[in-house]
């Protein structure tokens, strides 16, 4: 079984970095089963293509929008991300997580097993941090994320001394001093 | 008289917007806006020039690799630092990979089907349909059993009433031409373009170490350890797999992405005449040879007035043409002034007011060289290239003609080229061009390596003071440009200048429109409230400025695309 767990978002644009930013929790708490990639894809619209083909099972991370206060935790499947057609489009890098399940779909290579998980941002705009109450609701998305791969066969093992989750981007400085 | 307003500004994204004024079915004037702010620069002030790149790859979902790029050549330019050959030729491979990535998916997946009819492949001949394809390439994926299969599969989700990822598309529009035939064709290859697509993503995971956003970069060279006899360096299976994943999609380039632009080309030559725009074009030279940057495998230079005889090059990364000419006015955008000035010297103050055609109404600067609009991209590419005599392009670009025009039963010079399908043409053109000299790069580096040549990295110093630097990249979609102002080995100020916004550009203070919105001008609109004629010329630059965040909207409804007052 070839599973994957995406974060989307953007980490220079506040709560939208919320995807990556679990991305990275998770990689500093837990190991994972060889068959479970871990992946940090930023915003690719389209691009996001080669990290679903041939996947049997996804999990996706990233902010979502729904009519509901910030940091409120949202779960869909399958169906449901698919129940609506996708957006109009202008821009051709609009379409993004609906646009390539349906492509790769249509190609018989999509996943089966899709979920995502999300949150609602408070803020979205230049800015390298979450904002609080976003970041207050990484800890339950890594559970439920947890909890996916448990039901999916690979639960992933959390580690006796975790690694301090400090994503690069939120650093001052991170490379060494020369 | 109509006016449209194209708008997915209701997305928490905020994208580009396109206004256009309708008069007797053609666009008598646009006005093209980015609805977004685009003020990341100011996260990198005050922090090491060395990590700028890390975040400035973070600008763009899609172009993240040529923001990284573009960074590390600004910070080495304001250094005078050399960067080896190995390492050039690293990121040259990697340059090479993301742009025929880039191209495939725009053609195939983000533009294709504003040409192509995908309801009316349903009535193709899978047989006739193979015999078509058969004429005119020798692709091993065109058989009358494939090109069936699709169409079962595509009859399957219409029955299931559904169409997938065609959603939304304008099928059965006036403006669609092509005969079934061709329609199933392109359906086949949209299916197949996805498999090269990761194909190619290989090659850029093999070097960067990951994708989208690589991770082997650094000012002075790159990061990537040589040693051909341990397992966890670049080594020769690792070279190996290279070169298979660049055969592979050198062959789809040739034999599918070629002939497929030909034909849609040739059966749309009205589309050779619209969507020309601003005619003065602008690219820089790529795919560095030395360890300088003043040697090209790519030529770069400027054309003014569509005239190839205007040609002038731009030679070297530390060329003061480029250096001198760059401006940036925000006369008609949203930032506090009413300025023009070089990128060392802006700043990015957002002021925002409503939508204003006579004033303010984007959130995109408006880029001139020598305080004129240019086009960049492709087609820029293509035509600096041709004038400077450049042989594979020159050959590539004739070879299109010829084909197309074969097609088409009549004579096409390159004249056609500066148009809406002449972009396109263009982008096929230069993918070819970049799959040749990715395999000569691959060579370079590995008789570099075989001479026992295993550097990539000089370590950058700074000094104390101040240093001005910058650095281009000629992106899949055109010129970028990163300036920089380093301060006591801190970032001072950091300016993008980047291809989307040389074409997607407001007004300046001359009031002379950008390339988008000059292009539009004299397309025809069937239907004002299907305004599929302005979507074509638009995509035809693959516009770039909607993806800087990505929030999932799972719960929102079909959002009315189009507003015609």
């Amino acid at each position: 079984m070839d599973i994957r767990v995406i974060g989307l978002g953007n980490v220079l644009m506040g709560d939208d970095g919320f995807g990556p930013f679990v991305i990275e929790t998770l990689l500093a708490e837990y190991d994972f089963a060889e068959s479970v990639s871990v992946i940090d894809a930023g915003t690719p619209g389209l691009d996001l293509a080669p990290f679903l083909i041939g996947a049997d099972a996804v999990i996706v991370i990233d902010s979502v929008r729904a009519d509901a206060p910030p940091g409120t935790q949202r779960l869909y499947r399958h169906d449901a991300i698919l129940a609506h057609p996708p957006q109009p489009r202008l821009g051709p890098h609009d379409p993004g997580l609906k646009q390539t399940l349906l492509a790769l779909e249509f190609a018989g290579r999509g996943p089966t097993d899709v979920v995502l998980v999300g949150v609602v941002p408070k803020t979205v705009a230049p800015s390298a941090r979450l904002s609080s109450v976003v970041r207050g609701a990484v800890p339950a998305v890594v559970n439920a994320c947890v909890a996916e791969l448990d039901r999916l066969g690979a639960p992933p093992r959390r580690r006796p001394a975790p690694a301090v989750v400090a994503p690069w981007w939120t650093a001052d400085a991170s490379l060494p001093a020369l | 008289m109509a006016k449209i307003t194209i708008d997915p500004v209701t997305r928490i994204e905020g994208h580009l917007r396109v206004d256009a004024q309708i008069d007797g079915g053609h666009v008598t004037k646009a006005w093209s806006s980015g609805q977004m702010f685009r003020g990341i620069e100011r996260i990198l002030q005050g922090r090491d020039p060395r990590e700028a790149w890390l975040f400035t790859q973070r600008f763009c979902g899609v172009c993240t690799t040529v923001h990284a790029i573009a960074s590390v050549r600004a910070v080495e330019n304001a250094l005078g630092l050399e960067v080896p050959l190995n390492a050039q030729y690293i990121r040259n491979l990697i340059v090479a990979a993301h742009a025929m990535h880039d191209h495939i998916v725009h053609f195939y997946h983000l533009s294709a089907l504003d040409w192509v009819d995908v309801v009316s492949a349903l009535k193709a001949d899978p047989a006739k349909t193979s015999q078509l394809a058969e004429s005119l390439s020798p692709w091993k994926h065109n058989s009358k059993s494939e090109l069936k299969g699709v169409q079962d599969r595509l009859k399957a989700f219409v029955e299931a009433g559904q169409l997938g990822p065609f959603t939304n598309g304008y099928w059965g529009h006036p403006a669609m031409k092509l005969p079934p035939e061709v329609n199933l064709l392109a359906v086949s290859h949209y299916l197949q373009a996805l498999e090269y697509q990761q194909k190619v993503n290989k090659i850029v995971a093999i070097l960067g170490g990951k994708t989208p956003n690589i991770q082997n970069l650094a000012v002075g060279g790159v990061a990537n350890a040589i040693n051909l006899d341990n397992d966890q360096t670049l080594n020769m299976p690792k070279l190996f797999a290279i070169k298979e994943a660049l055969d592979e999609v050198s062959s789809f380039i040739q034999q599918v992405y070629f002939v497929d632009v030909c034909a849609v080309a040739a059966m749309y030559p009205d589309w050779l005449g619209y969507g020309k725009g601003v005619t003065n074009y602008l690219s820089v030279p790529d795919l560095p040879l030395d360890t300088k940057g003043t040697k090209f495998d790519f030529p770069g230079g400027t054309i003014m007035n569509a005239d190839l005889k205007t040609v002038r090059e731009i030679k070297a990364f530390d060329e003061p043409y480029f250096r001198e000419n760059v401006s940036e006015s925000i006369a008609h955008a949203w930032y506090d002034g009413d300025w023009s000035r070089h990128p060392w010297d802006e700043d990015t103050e957002p002021k925002y007011s409503t939508f204003d055609d006579k004033g303010k109404y984007s959130w995109v600067k408006a880029p001139r060289f020598q305080g004129k609009p240019m086009q960049v991209g492709p087609l820029a590419q293509v035509l600096v290239g041709v004038a400077l005599g450049h042989e594979p392009t020159v050959r590539w670009a004739t070879k299109t003609l010829e084909t197309a025009g074969a097609v088409a039963q009549m004579k096409l010079g390159p004249e056609v080229l500066h148009s809406t399908l002449g972009r396109h043409a263009a982008r096929m053109i230069r993918t070819n061009v970049i799959a040749e000299l990715a395999q000569k790069h691959w060579t370079l580096l590995a008789e570099n390596i075989g001479k026992g040549d295993v550097t990539s990295f000089n370590k950058p110093t700074f000094p104390a003071g101040e240093q001005r630097g910058f650095g281009f990249h000629e992106a899949p979609r055109g010129t970028l440009s990163h300036w920089i102002v380093i301060r006591d080995a801190k970032i001072h100020n950091y300016q993008a200048v980047v291809p989307s916004t040389w074409n997607a550009g407001p007004r300046d203070e001359k009031d002379q429109p950008g390339p988008y919105e000059a292009s539009l001008v004299g397309n025809p609109v069937a239907d004002a409230e299907q305004p599929l004629e302005l979507l074509r010329t638009i995509h035809s630059f693959d516009p770039c400025l909607a993806c800087a965040v990505h929030t999932s909207d799972i719960e929102g409804k079909e959002i009315a695309r189009v507003k015609v007052l």
